[in-house]
């Protein structure tokens, strides 16, 4: 009863309603623009097959004449991908930078991992339109507009002695005042969210974390503003507060931080390591066979007794000195990975501090769609390569024929 | 006139009163100088580390051994993208373009090693340099410091006792402005001697700092008339907070992030494991390298014979296999132009749409500007990737040269134990390959460049400040 009471006033406010309107549109277009989005990422995952089997037949009609292994493994790409999960709409994270698909080969790995997706950097440069966007930098915006004024503006009314004096009442009053306005934003962000998400098929467990993490993000903000509502300032003095803390916790700090992370921890440029991968591949060249071969059956015994090299040029020597030269530079490929990750925990411990941060590391870790995903389908590609290196293997260390219907029993990319 | 200067001297004086705006300026030109000091400091260092790596991979090239030529196609080059100056105030995509790039023969590698893939998630948030802090923060600022200005009066009551006095609407207005255009030089000052200082050799790229300065200027003068036009509009100093807010968040946060997703939508750019696919098809389509009875690379060698005048490519004077090295990278390398032309064609489409949406929010305008004049945009990273598929072209043609004119096509094709030994030519023709050099674009085409977004924001200041006019008429109202 109290409660319609209230709600009646709530829809007067005009400002109020409009701001509700507005956030439940922004939500609503952020939550469709994030699905178009995933789902054209899924849609160019699934034109990869077909043109992949085309590519693949005309390499094998012409390998299958010949039958030799080594033309196959050097010719032939195998693509690999990174499906979006199903709660990738809601914070795309680094999916517009990153690729996503990626073809390799059974050459050195160390100089294909780290290729990147074509993509217009100017459209990257200002972030996507996601509801990690909405949540993160919007919405506390709104919190601002519909909270700063609950107390003071009845002050300034000069209403608020009289709510004061209701007997008993008064705090309940504002409870209820706080309960209805938080609870209708949150219903207008997390609505669209939730509708998103049941189309998207995404697991209830994810679901509810989801919406978990948007009402504790709002109640940070809603209590920040009611904590500078209780300084007994002004309205515009309150605004203007709390514009401020929003700019310094969503977009000054961050920034801030980022610069000091990255001075904090080097990551040893990644061009270092395709260097000296560049430079253990290509010595093979130069350096007696043998010593190669040797290097190779050391971390491969399995292919020993594989018969010696003829005088000729042999495949199986190109792909071992290949294998030996990523080898060569494995520590520095873990460093460098390694210190990606640090400035990636750095970032994430962060998050325990600033809460714009926190959301949206969360969010992305949630939807599978921040760093830690990216070094995911790295590592994934990484089994990829390994296992199609020891297919090719089986047919250049033996000297068995490879033919047509061998290309029908490479290894497929798993999908995860 | 002296009533202006005087409504503007007095608003000023409130302003100076005001600790929280005189806190929140103070920490604003702080901020400002940080953030010219940290992307100063970052530039310089990009610039060394990509400096050194440019002289570590020329030095290693030309410490390569005796090999055969063709050798030398596949060891490749690693070329950098160099950072300009005005990179230290703006600069705009570097962080998300790879700075990289390997060059070999046959293919085409992305540009790798960006800094996006390489930080955590922080970098979305922004970079905070001297053009981020004038694009988002300063108008906020001025926001903070300018919305009571005329709403303040009006509330209080003292609108209409000036008005009644005989001060006219426009001469307030007008006060108003000029103390609050004044705020916003002071705002931009020190990041333009920032900018001057860290950017240095002003005398090559005097016209493009110049739009720069001139774009910030129209930026901030914008903002201080928005805020006016917004303070004289509403009838409390409060709505008018809220609704600048409102607007800054649409004009400076929203917008920005809006645009990019329609102009993806609009264009689509083809994935780069498709245009590989593509390629390829086309090139098997051109002709079968392999395949001695192949129509193309049949007619090729009939022409070679035919212009040496012998009858067997054994009898040639040159090792014909170098001229098939030659003639396979001239098909492969067009048809690389070709693709990426058509690439570069959608992403030209992209940020043109992206760059009408500056007709909608200044910010972008004034963005596309910065970027335009720092050379700091899309089109000065396809100068970078032009450049190097030029600079890659012209390697291993003449590397391929070199196969056709220092390797005998006896040795070419022998299989024998000493062949090896033969086939290798000496390490001094390494040393004759030209290093990457690459050329910043003049500053005409940098000027031309960040003009339309220039004319853009003078646009916008043009018809907010005509929009003062009718304000005033409504402010004079007060007086009844």
């Amino acid at each position: 009863m109290l409660l319609r009471t209230e709600l009646t006033l709530l829809l007067r406010a005009r400002m109020a309603m409009f701001a509700l309107i507005l956030v439940a549109l922004l939500s609503i277009a952020a939550v469709a623009a994030g699905m178009a989005e995933v789902a054209r990422q899924r849609d160019v995952i699934a034109r990869i097959a077909p043109q992949q089997e085309r590519d693949l037949a005309a390499i094998a009609s012409w390998v299958d004449q010949g039958k030799d292994p080594g033309n196959a493994a050097y010719y032939s790409f195998h693509a690999t991908w990174d499906a979006p999960e199903p709660l990738a709409f809601a914070s795309l994270g680094l999916r517009d930078v990153a690729p996503y698909i990626l073809r390799v080969r059974a050459l050195g790995l160390e100089a294909q991992l780290y290729d990147g997706e074509a993509f217009n950097p100017e459209l990257a440069l200002p972030g996507r339109f996601d509801f990690a966007f909405v949540l993160v930098y919007l919405a506390p915006l709104f919190v601002i507009a519909l909270f700063h004024d609950l107390v003071s503006g009845e002050r300034e009314a000069g209403r608020l002695r009289m709510l004061d004096a209701l007997p008993g009442r008064a705090r309940r009053l504002w409870v209820r005042r706080v309960a209805l306005r938080g609870g209708l934003l949150y219903a207008a962000l997390a609505l669209p969210l939730l509708a998103g998400a049941l189309l998207s098929g995404v697991p209830v467990g994810q679901c509810l974390a989801v919406l978990g993490l948007t009402g504790a993000y709002l109640l940070f903000w809603i209590g920040l503003t009611l904590l500078v509502g209780r300084l007994r300032w002004s309205s515009v003095a309150n605004a203007a507060t709390l514009a401020g803390l929003w700019l310094v916790l969503t977009l000054i700090l961050p920034t801030v931080a980022h610069v000091a992370i990255n001075q904090a921890i080097p990551v040893g440029q990644g061009v270092e390591l395709s260097m000296a991968q560049r430079e253990a591949v290509n010595r093979a060249w130069d350096i007696p066979r043998e010593e190669t071969m040797t290097r190779f059956y050391a971390g491969h015994p399995e292919w020993r007794n594989s018969p010696p090299l003829p005088p000729a040029f042999h495949w199986k020597w190109y792909f071992a000195f290949h294998q030996v030269g990523d080898e060569s530079v494995a520590p520095r490929a873990a460093a460098y990975r390694n210190g990606i990750e640090a400035r990636d925990r750095a970032a994430q411990a962060l998050g325990w501090v600033l809460p714009s941060v926190g959301v949206q590391a969360a969010l992305a870790r949630l939807a599978d769609t921040d760093m830690q995903a990216q070094l995911a389908y790295q590592d994934r590609i990484r089994a990829y390569h390994q296992t199609l290196r020891q297919f090719y293997y089986r047919y250049l260390f033996t000297d068995t024929p490879f033919g047509k219907e061998d290309f029908a029993r490479t290894p497929r990319f798993p999908s995860s | 006139m002296s009533a202006i200067s005087l409504i503007a001297r007095d608003e000023l004086r409130l302003m100076r009163r005001n600790r929280v705006a005189v806190v929140a300026f103070a920490l604003l030109v702080l901020l400002t100088l940080a953030a010219a000091f940290i992307s100063w400091s970052h530039q310089r260092a990009i610039a060394e580390t990509r400096a050194r790596f440019q002289a570590q991979a020329a030095k290693e090239f030309e410490a390569q051994p005796d090999r055969h030529p063709h050798r030398m196609v596949h060891y490749g080059n690693f070329i950098f993208r160099p950072l300009g100056p005005l990179a230290a105030f703006d600069p705009g995509v570097d962080a998300y373009t790879g700075n990289s790039m390997f060059l070999e023969g046959h293919r085409q590698n992305t540009a790798n090693f960006g800094d996006v893939r390489q930080s955590s998630l922080l970098i979305r948030f922004g970079q905070l340099t001297p053009a981020f802090v004038l694009q988002v923060i300063a108008p906020l600022l001025l926001i903070f410091l300018g919305y009571g200005a005329v709403a303040r009066e009006r509330e209080r009551g003292t609108l209409r006792q000036m008005l009644v006095q005989g001060v006219s609407a426009r001469q307030l207005v007008a006060g108003k402005l000029l103390a609050l255009a004044a705020v916003a030089a002071l705002i931009g000052l020190p990041a333009m001697i920032a900018f001057l200082l860290i950017a240095g050799q002003p005398d090559a790229l005097a016209g493009p700092m110049a739009v720069i300065a001139l774009g910030y200027a129209a930026y901030l003068a914008l903002w201080a008339v928005i805020v006016i036009l917004v303070s004289a509009m509403m009838r409390r100093g409060r709505d008018a907070l809220l609704a600048l807010l409102a607007l800054w968040a649409v004009l400076v946060i929203l917008v920005p992030r809006v645009a990019p997703d329609i102009a993806a939508n609009a264009h689509a750019l083809p994935t780069r494991l498709e245009t590989d696919i593509a390629i390829q098809e086309d090139l098997r389509r051109l002709g079968d390298s392999h395949n001695p009875d192949d129509p193309f690379f049949t007619a090729f060698k009939q022409k070679m014979l035919r212009q040496y005048g012998v009858s067997r490519v054994e009898d040639l004077p040159v090792n014909y296999k170098g001229l098939l090295a030659v003639e396979g990278e001239k098909l492969t390398s067009r048809l690389f132009d070709n693709y990426a032309d058509r690439s570069f064609a959608v992403q030209a489409a992209q940020s043109g749409l992206m760059n009408g949406f500056g007709m909608i929010s200044p910010t972008v305008a004034l963005r596309r500007l910065s970027m335009a004049a720092a050379g700091t945009d899309l089109d000065g990273h396809h100068r970078f990737l032009e450049q190097a598929e030029a600079y890659r072209f012209a390697m291993v043609q003449q590397l391929n040269q070199l196969q056709a004119d220092a390797v005998t096509y006896a040795d070419d094709v022998a299989q024998d134990a000493g062949a090896d030994t033969r086939k290798r030519i000496s390490a001094d023709h390494w040393q004759a390959v030209p290093e990457f050099r690459f050329q910043p674009a003049p500053a005409s085409d940098l000027l031309r460049a960040s003009l339309p977004g220039l004319l853009l924001l003078l646009v916008w200041l043009a018809i907010a400040a005509l929009a003062l006019i009718p304000i005033a008429r409504h402010v004079q109202k007060a007086r009844r």
